[in-house]
C-alpha cells in the first residue's frame, strides 16, 4: 500500500517514513502542500498523512482541496495544537482521525491500519477471534486458552479482544485508554499497568508461553500468530 | 415559579417605572388644580360679593327714597333686572328664574315687609334669621326646599328693618362643577396617555438593556466573537452597548493574544518533542541490548512527563485566564464515575486502598469530555498518590436543584497544613510528592470554567475531601437563564 506523509520538519519526515517502511508500506513524502498536490495527482495514494502546520498552506484546507479534487483516501492529520480545534474534529465525523504531537509510532501505525482496514471495509470473522491458542467467543463473551475457560471480567475480556485484534503489533497505554475505556487521560500512575498485569494473571499462567509482552516506554504486544 | 401566576408585564421594570412617573405627574397635577381651583372659586366668590353689596346698598337706597306703594313695584323691576345680568355663563335653560334672586324687606322680627321672589318667602327669612352672621359681609345661606346656599347681603335701613338681597350660588357652582369636570376628563385622558406613553418608552429601552444584558451573558458563557446589538443612536443605551463592544473587543484581543502565545509555543516545543521521542522509539525497537534500552525507556519516559506537564501548564494559564476553549456535550456523572472507577479499582486494590461508591443515579451536565475525564482522573491520581496502604476512598455523587457534586474522601492523614491554603496554586506539591504540581491547579481552573467550585478540606474525623460541583445540564438553560433575567430586571 502506498501512503503520502506531507510534513514539512524533517527529522519528523524521517523516522515517521522510515517507521511506515519499516511497517511494509511504501511512503511518499512531501515537504509542502504544493508538492503533496503535485504528488497526489500524479499518484494514487490508499492514505495520507497530514501535518496541520505546513509552511505554505494550512493543513485543513489541502486536504479539503484534495477531497474536492476527487482523493477519497482516508487522512490521518498530525496537529501540534493541543486542543483540537472544531475543523479537524468535522473530519474526524467525515472518517479521518487525528494525533496529536508527540505521539508514540506504535499509535501511528495503529491509527493508520485502522483508518485503511475502514476504507476497504473489510469484514472480519465478528463471532470468533482465535490468536495462537487463545481464543474469543464474541457471543458469548468468553475467552479459553487452549482446553481451558478464562475466567475473565466483562472489562478485561474488552481488553483482551483489543489486543487480539492488534495482535503482533505495539498498543500503547493511551490507544488502550481511548479504545477500550473511551478516555482521552494520560494517568501519572500505572493504572493501565495493573489492568494488563491482572489479565496476564489469567492467561499467562505458570507453565505456558507468555502471550503479552511489555515494551517498556512503549506499550504491550500480544504475540501473534 | 411565582413569575408565572401572575401577569410578566405586571412584573416588568417597564411597568414599575411607568406606574410611578404616572403617579407621581397625576398626584402633581391634581394638586395644581387643586390650588388653581380654589383660586377661581374664591375670585367669582369675591367678585360676586362686592357686586351683591353693592347691589344691596342701591336697593336700601332705593327703599328708603321710594313710597311704600310704588316701592314693591319697583323692586320688582329691579331684581328682574338683576336676575337676568348678575353673574356671567348661567345657563337659562334651567328655567325659572325668579329662584335665583330673592329681595327680602324685614325687620328683626314678625313677618317680612316686602318680598320679592318666588314663593312666600318665609323659609328665606327664616334661615336668614337662624343664621347668625355679621351683617356688612354677604354669607351663605341654606333655605329649605332649595339644593343650593344663597349668598345673602344684607344693609339696615333707616326705619330699622333690614334689606336683604339673596342670591342663589347654583349658577357659580355649576361653573365650578363643570370646571372640574372637564379639567377630570382631560386629566384622565392625559394621564391615560402619558402612561401608555411612558410605558412603551421604558419598555422599549429596557427592551435594548435587556438584549445587551442577553447578549452579554451569552458572550459570557462561551462566545467571545458575538457582540451585543448596537442599533441606538446616541443615548445612554447605545453608549453602553459602545462601551461593552469596546471592552469585549478588547478581551477577545487578549484572548487571542493569549491562543496564539500558547499555541506558538506549544507548537514550537511540540515539534522537537516528538522528533526527539520517534528517535528515541526507533533506537529501541532497533537496538535489542537491554543496557541500553533502559536509558532509552527512562528518557522516553521524561518526555511524556514533559509533554504532560506542558500540556497542564497551557491547560491552567489558559482556564486562569478564562480563555480555554470548551466543546461541551451532555455528560452523565453517574457514568463517567464508576468508568473511571472501573480503570482505577484495580490499582487502588493493587495498593491495599478500599473504593466505595454511592450515587443517587444519573446526573447530567454539560462539559467538556476530555477535560473532565482528566478532572476525575487527577482527583483519583492523587488518592493513588498520597494516600498509605490500607485506607478507603469514598466517592459520592449527589445533586441539588442546580448543581451536581462530586466528593472524593479518603481516612488519611489529610491535606497538610501548610500546603493546603495554596493548595490550588501552580506548582505546589507535597513533600513527597512525584507529580508536576498542577494536578489540583488542573481541577480547579477547569471547573471553574465549567461555572462549578472545588473545595478541598479535612474531615473532622481525620482524612481529606475534596469536593468539586458543576451546574447540572437542563433540559433548556437557555429559556430559563432569560425568564430570569425578565422577572429580576
Amino acid at each position: 500500500m502506498r501512503l503520502l506523509l506531507v510534513e514539512d520538519e524533517p527529522e519528523i519526515r524521517s523516522f515517521v517514513e522510515q517507521s511506515l517502511l519499516e511497517a511494509g508500506y511504501e511512503v511518499d513524502t512531501a515537504e509542502d502542500g504544493n508538492a503533496a498536490t503535485q504528488l497526489a495527482s500524479k499518484h494514487v495514494y490508499h492514505g495520507l498523512i497530514v501535518d496541520l502546520g505546513l509552511p505554505d498552506q494550512d493543513g485543513i484546507e489541502l486536504i479539503l482541496q484534495l477531497r474536492r479534487s476527487g482523493i477519497t483516501s482516508p487522512v490521518l492529520i498530525l496537529s501540534a495544537r493541543r486542543s483540537v480545534d472544531d475543523r479537524v474534529k468535522g473530519l474526524e465525523l467525515g472518517g479521518d482521525d487525528y494525533l496529536t504531537k508527540p505521539f508514540a509510532i506504535a499509535e501511528l501505525l495503529a491509527r493508520m491500519r485502522n483508518l485503511l482496514r475502514r476504507n476497504s471495509s473489510q469484514t472480519e470473522d465478528a463471532t470468533r477471534l482465535r490468536v495462537c491458542d487463545l481464543e474469543l467467543d464474541m457471543l458469548k463473551r468468553r475467552a479459553s486458552r487452549g482446553d481451558e475457560i478464562l475466567n475473565l471480567s466483562p472489562q478485561e475480556f474488552v481488553l483482551l479482544e483489543y489486543l487480539c485484534r492488534h495482535a503482533g503489533r505495539v498498543v500503547t497505554r493511551s490507544m488502550l485508554l481511548k479504545e477500550v475505556w473511551g478516555m482521552r487521560i494520560q494517568p501519572d500512575t500505572n493504572v493501565v499497568d495493573v489492568h494488563i498485569y491482572r489479565l496476564r494473571g489469567k492467561i499467562d499462567t505458570v507453565g505456558r508461553e507468555p502471550l503479552i509482552k511489555t515494551l517498556r516506554g512503549i506499550g504491550y504486544v500480544l504475540k501473534g500468530n | 415559579m411565582s413569575s408565572k401566576a401572575t401577569n410578566p408585564i405586571m412584573r416588568s421594570a417597564a411597568w414599575r417605572i411607568s406606574l410611578w412617573a404616572t403617579l407621581a405627574f397625576a398626584i402633581g397635577t391634581m394638586l395644581v388644580f387643586a390650588m388653581l381651583h380654589r383660586f377661581v372659586a374664591n375670585d367669582i366668590q369675591r367678585r360676586s360679593d362686592a357686586w351683591l353689596s353693592g347691589e344691596v346698598w342701591v336697593l336700601g337706597d332705593v327703599a328708603q327714597r321710594t313710597p311704600k306703594d310704588r316701592l314693591y313695584r319697583r323692586v320688582v323691576g329691579e331684581v328682574a333686572e338683576l336676575a337676568s345680568r348678575e353673574v356671567p355663563n348661567r345657563q337659562r335653560s334651567t328655567g325659572n328664574e325668579n329662584d335665583s334672586v330673592f329681595f327680602l324687606q324685614a325687620g328683626d322680627d314678625g313677618p317680612a315687609k316686602l318680598w320679592v321672589g318666588s314663593g312666600d318667602g318665609s323659609a328665606n327669612l327664616a334661615a336668614i334669621r337662624s343664621t347668625k352672621a355679621l351683617v356688612d359681609v354677604p354669607y351663605d345661606v341654606h333655605v329649605k326646599g332649595f339644593n343650593v346656599p344663597f349668598r345673602v347681603a344684607a344693609v339696615r335701613i333707616a326705619d330699622g328693618s333690614h334689606i336683604y338681597l339673596g342670591l342663589s350660588e347654583r349658577d357659580e357652582l355649576r361653573v365650578l362643577r363643570s370646571l372640574r369636570v372637564r379639567f377630570l376628563t382631560l386629566w384622565l385622558a392625559i394621564v391615560l396617555l402619558g402612561f401608555v406613553i411612558v410605558f412603551y418608552a421604558t419598555r422599549r429601552m429596557l427592551g435594548h438593556v435587556r438584549e445587551i444584558t442577553e447578549a452579554a451573558s451569552r458572550i459570557g458563557q462561551s462566545d467571545l466573537s458575538s457582540r451585543v446589538p448596537n442599533s441606538r443612536g446616541n443615548d445612554e443605551v447605545g453608549h453602553l452597548a459602545r462601551t461593552l463592544n469596546h471592552m469585549l473587543d478588547r478581551i477577545e484581543n487578549t484572548v487571542h493574544q493569549l491562543h496564539t502565545i500558547t499555541d506558538s509555543l506549544a507548537h514550537d516545543l511540540r515539534s522537537p518533542l516528538t522528533a526527539i521521542r520517534g528517535k528515541l522509539e526507533t533506537a529501541l525497537s532497533n537496538d535489542g541490548r537491554a543496557d541500553q534500552a533502559e536509558p532509552i525507556v527512562s528518557a522516553i519516559d521524561e518526555l511524556d512527563w514533559l509533554t504532560d506537564f506542558l500540556n497542564t501548564s497551557l491547560d491552567v494559564a489558559e482556564a486562569k485566564a478564562d480563555a480555554l476553549r470548551l466543546s461541551r456535550t451532555e455528560i452523565d456523572l453517574d457514568e463517567l464515575v464508576k468508568g473511571m472507577l472501573d480503570l482505577y479499582e484495580p490499582c487502588m486494590s493493587d495498593k491495599g486502598l478500599s473504593v466505595q461508591i454511592r450515587s443517587a443515579g444519573s446526573v447530567k451536565v454539560l462539559a467538556d469530555p476530555a477535560l473532565l475525564h482528566r478532572v476525575i482522573a487527577n482527583m483519583l491520581d492523587n488518592e493513588l498518590k498520597h494516600l498509605p496502604a490500607s485506607c478507603s476512598v469514598y466517592l459520592l455523587l449527589e445533586a441539588d436543584e442546580d448543581m451536581a457534586m462530586l466528593t472524593v474522601e479518603d481516612d488519611g492523614p489529610g491535606f497538610d497544613v501548610d500546603v493546603r491554603r495554596q493548595l490550588f496554586e501552580r506548582r505546589v506539591r507535597g513533600r513527597e510528592s512525584r507529580g508536576h504540581g498542577l494536578g489540583l491547579a488542573f481541577v480547579e481552573a477547569v471547573v471553574r470554567v465549567h461555572g462549578g467550585s472545588v473545595t478541598a478540606t479535612n474531615r473532622a474525623e481525620g482524612g481529606a475531601r475534596l469536593s468539586i460541583t458543576l451546574p447540572l445540564w437542563k433540559a433548556a438553560p437557555e429559556a430559563e437563564s432569560h425568564t430570569l433575567a425578565l422577572t429580576k430586571g
